[in-house]
């Protein structure tokens, strides 16, 4: 499967287009994968209802009961549990790094490390979220996995 | 993942103190020492396995808590029970004049070593950790 990217001076929206004879095998996972990342989610943001992309996210928050979706810009009430969003969103790059936080593996900059065995994560809009000790297995698993399937 | 658990645990207390036993062994072997306590150090030695296991086992419950508090914790606790242990046993049998000193040292070779495993595995994470992370950024 050949891969043609072409910029595009004021294009409106970004957008991909297939050209296939037959839908082979890897032609049917990259779509499969795709599926996975352009997905898009509601929420609440000052009172009114906004639909995000889930590429956009940077992160989901569990504060007092209520969770939140962190965007470049934004920051979404999501009306469904952190659990739930993590099964959901899983294939597309999300990741649990504590309790409270799940977060969006591409919207990662860096990680460090401190003397406490803590990692701090930074991510790509400046903001930083720890990662807990017990979910430090999880996240690095998820990241190899990435990788493993990027150089497939 | 929890690596110490109610079924392996005494396979892994049965390891570690074989392990010991056979160290202690070549130790006295290489430096020609023969030990005068030997029934008493064999069960120091089983004892000090199932301390170690327990506190690598408990280690798993504390691990939302920052690491240098719970490893300075736990390492006191096991120094403080060593001690200890030797202190109540030095009620039955004579000490050896340096019993302290050479329980400490044994108490804390381990744990300064596993530290700078511990450490140096989690630095070598994040540098792993980052290459990914720059290889995606660069896509």
């Amino acid at each position: 499967m050949k891969l043609v990217k072409t910029k595009e001076e004021n294009l409106e929206e970004n957008y991909l287009e297939l050209h296939y004879d037959q839908m082979d095998e890897e032609t049917g996972a990259v779509l499969e994968r795709l599926r996975d990342t352009l997905k898009y989610i509601e929420g609440t943001y000052e009172d009114k209802k906004v639909t995000v992309a889930v590429t956009d996210i940077f992160y989901f928050e569990a504060v007092d009961k209520k969770v939140f979706a962190y965007t470049k810009d934004m920051c979404v009430e999501i009306k469904e549990a952190l659990r739930d969003l993590l099964e959901e969103y899983e294939k597309s790059g999300f990741v649990r790094i504590s309790k409270s936080n799940v977060v969006n593996i591409y919207k990662i900059k860096k990680l460090q490390g401190d003397l406490n065995m803590r990692v701090i994560i930074y991510l790509k809009n400046d903001e930083k979220l720890v990662m807990n000790r017990s979910y430090k297995k999880d996240f690095y698993d998820k990241l190899a996995k990435i990788q493993g399937g990027k150089s497939k | 993942m929890k690596l110490i658990n109610r079924k392996n645990f005494i396979s892994i207390v049965c390891i570690s103190f074989t392990v010991l036993v056979l160290v202690k062994l070549i130790w006295e072997k290489a430096i020609g020492l023969t030990d005068p306590r030997y029934t008493e150090n064999i069960f120091i030695s089983l004892g000090f396995s199932v301390l170690i296991t327990v506190i690598l086992a408990v280690h798993y419950y504390l691990q939302r808590f920052p690491f240098v508090p719970v490893f300075a914790g736990q390492y006191l606790l096991t120094v403080g029970l060593v001690l200890g242990g030797v202190w109540a046993i030095g009620h039955m049998v004579p000490l050896a004049p340096t019993a302290y000193r050479d329980m400490f040292i044994s108490v804390t070779i381990p744990f300064v070593v596993c530290a700078i495993i511990y450490y140096a595995v989690f630095f070598h994470q994040i540098k792993k950790a980052n290459a990914i992370i720059e290889s995606l950024n660069e896509e």
